[in-house]
């Protein structure tokens, strides 16, 4: 006993080899090596084993990749951390299994519509109208021009009447002190629910059943109303809560009546967010195609006049895909990629608007 | 002296008073406009649930050309929940993975991206993923569900007499799940994320591993809210309209359990099938069809919201 207190003295202290393995390291080398094998040498495996047998793609994922990837990772978590490395193998093989799938449906629809649309996609596909187009019209005639036109007028009309309203939905919600508010709050919140085909339905049974108003872009816009009010007036409640309340107070001290306290001092203060609502609310109805077949009908001419019929990009795809020709369904790929790249444009925007925000805060 | 101003709460000068005026009109109108969508439908359906009676949320024949029609949504409404289960329980496992991943195990970063990708699919309209779930998901999916058939084909569930895979609504759940997914992952992912972390870190220092923790501290807190989010999801999977429209046959023969099958059901489709030839007694059964739909979904979203609003207290003014 008493030589080992005495070697304790450090120039004393034997050089020991170094040892193969690190085990105080998080990550050393042997761990690495394993947690690789676990990650690669089962896909490696099951892809082999499915190719030499000809497999079924369907059955070499679910019945021989999965269960091999399961039984490594369990037995290198076991050789790992012991007993408990076995659940969190398990735990991390799902999601990361569940998230790829996710990521998989995502990339796919993505994919898709980009490489088919793409197809369709020219100059004169995004200028022209639909007049003498049938399915069966070569690409090189016709386009969506009309459409687009049609989803600008509709969506904007849309936008000038439920943003203010949503605006001021939010200022009752956040600068008012009425015991209303939850229920306001609630029933508001509850329309998101509100299924398109039954909002389309509303209009329809109200204006051209009950009034005998032909179709026409401006009740497509109404019946848009109640599916982007939720979005716009939640976004901007958030918008709004996000400005002190200091701001507000300060305003009212110097002698402020509420409205100029609002309009000068939280209202700038809230810019960014309140253009995040109107771009969120724009994307959430840009796609919406029930409510616009149930009140706007279509066209094949360019009309820019909103009391009548008019062609959007949503119905002109629903138009589209219905038949079978291959021409066709070309066509409702090209428009599909429009409205997406007019959704990814707006996100975009969104995103660079929140950000400023963020930047500004910083300073 | 100056005179004495009055203290009061309420707005006193003219501009404020039209200024909550103008708020409080807006939250109204906005009130008032649930109300005024329900009762219109009500109005114009009255005339059929009177004729149909019970039977129009029972029955299963629709058939205009009687001189006495009969209208009846039996199938339809089944098939609506039944996709609209198919698509919950699909969506559950990869919505809750997700938000794991995003929360809990991944790099900042990459939990940064992976939440824009998940707003992105929340932001693709639903006739895309219509023409997508007709063009290209359904021939995989329907070689799944052959596979399925032919593996696990003597569990009624999964039974299938004919040949056809194609229509059914093991793939409109699918279809549907993809268009929830974002809803369920976003509700879930900001509970996790709001989450104490001090019982967590408790957990992991008593020795708990990842497993554990999840599944005996996080998984129980966060039950509330995945409830709520699920819930959010389920309506707006019964009321998916175009999507469905593409990717499922619909038969007033009613199909129990058989997802599989190329046969389903779902209010929505019926009502943008129908009701381009519609006759005048279609037009008041449509309305009605929307009418229970409206309902259904507005009751599923209140007890949504309701739960959500008690699992998230950080969200109450």
């Amino acid at each position: 006993m008493t030589d080992v207190r005495v070697s304790m003295d450090p120039g004393n202290l034997p050089q020991l080899p170094r040892p193969a393995t690190e085990p105080w390291r998080a990550v050393n080398k042997s761990k690495s090596v394993k947690l690789a094998i676990s990650a690669f040498a089962p896909a490696l495996v099951a892809a082999a084993v499915t190719l030499l047998l000809a497999l079924d793609p369907a059955i070499g994922v679910v019945l021989v990749y999965l269960p091999i990837q399961i039984l490594t990772s369990v037995f290198i978590g076991r050789s790992l951390y012991g007993k408990k490395g076995q659940g969190d193998a398990l735990l991390v093989v799902f999601t990361a299994f569940f998230s790829l799938l996710v990521g998989g449906l995502l990339l796919s629809v993505i994919l898709s519509v980009i490489t088919m649309g793409l197809r369709a996609m020219s100059w004169q596909f995004i200028s022209q109208n639909n007049i003498y187009i049938t399915p069966t019209t070569s690409l090189d005639y016709g386009g969506v021009g009309h459409a687009i036109l049609g989803t600008v007028i509709i969506v904007g009309l849309t936008t000038l009447l439920t943003v203010p309203l949503g605006i001021l939905v939010s200022v009752y919600l956040t600068e008012t002190r009425s015991k209303m508010r939850n229920v306001v709050r609630t029933l508001v919140q509850a329309m998101s629910g509100l299924p398109s085909v039954v909002a389309g339905l509303f209009i329809y049974s109200a204006m051209i059943v009950g009034l005998h108003i032909g179709y026409g872009g401006w009740l497509g816009s109404l019946a848009l109303l109640p599916l982007m009010l939720p979005t716009v007036s939640r976004v901007a409640e958030e918008a709004l809560r996000l400005v002190p309340q200091d701001l507000r107070n300060g305003a009212l001290a110097l002698g402020a009546p509420a409205y100029r306290a609002f309009l000068q001092v939280t209202l700038p203060a809230a810019r960014s967010g309140l253009v995040t609502a109107l771009i969120l609310g724009i994307a959430r109805v840009i796609g919406e195609t029930a409510p616009l077949i149930l009140t706007v009908n279509s066209a094949n001419g360019t009309n820019l006049d909103p009391s009548k019929p008019m062609a959007a990009l949503p119905t002109y795809i629903f138009q589209f895909i219905a038949n079978v020709y291959d021409s066709s369904v070309q066509r409702a790929w090209g428009a599909a990629l429009m409205v997406l790249i007019l959704v990814a444009v707006l996100f975009t925007a969104a995103r660079l608007v929140s950000r400023d925000k963020r930047a500004a805060k910083r300073k | 002296m100056p005179v004495k101003r009055k203290l009061s709460t309420k707005p006193h000068s003219l501009a404020d008073r039209v200024f909550f005026g103008l708020a409080r009109s807006a939250a109204y109108g906005a009130v008032t406009l649930v109300g005024l969508i329900l009762v219109f439908l009500l109005v114009r359906s009255v005339p059929t649930l009177a004729s149909q009676g019970i039977g129009f949320v029972t029955g299963g024949t629709w058939n205009a050309t009687l001189s006495h029609p009969i209208l009846q949504i039996g199938p339809m409404l089944w098939g609506s929940i039944l996709i609209a289960l198919c698509g919950v329980v699909v969506a559950v496992p990869m919505s809750i993975a997700a938000a794991y991943f995003i929360e809990f195990m991944a790099q900042k970063r990459i939990a940064k991206i992976a939440t824009v990708v998940i707003d992105l699919l929340a932001a693709i309209p639903s006739i895309v993923i219509g023409l997508w779930g007709l063009t290209v998901f359904t021939p995989v999916a329907a070689h799944w569900a052959q596979l399925i058939n032919a593996g696990l084909g003597f569990i009624p569930l999964f039974g299938n007499g004919t040949a056809n895979f194609a229509g059914s609504p093991f793939i409109a759940g699918w279809i549907v799940a993809v268009m929830i997914v974002p809803i369920i992952t976003s509700v879930t992912r900001e509970i996790f994320s709001q989450m104490d972390r001090d019982i967590i870190n408790a957990a992991l220092a008593l020795g708990g591993s990842r497993s554990t923790s999840f599944f005996k501290v996080i998984l129980p807190t966060a039950s509330g809210g995945i409830v709520g989010g699920v819930l959010l999801g389920l309506g707006r999977a019964l009321g998916e309209t175009v999507a469905i429209y593409f990717v499922l046959n619909l038969s007033f023969d009613i199909n129990w359990g058989d997802v599989l099958e190329n046969r389903g059901g779902s209010v929505a489709s019926l009502i943008l099938n129908k009701f381009g030839e519609a006759t005048h007694e279609e037009i008041g059964g449509l309305m009605a069809a929307g009418l229970v739909l409206f309902i259904i979904t507005l009751l599923v979203n209140w007890v949504a919201a309701w739960i959500v609003n008690i699992a998230q207290p950080w969200r109450r003014s």
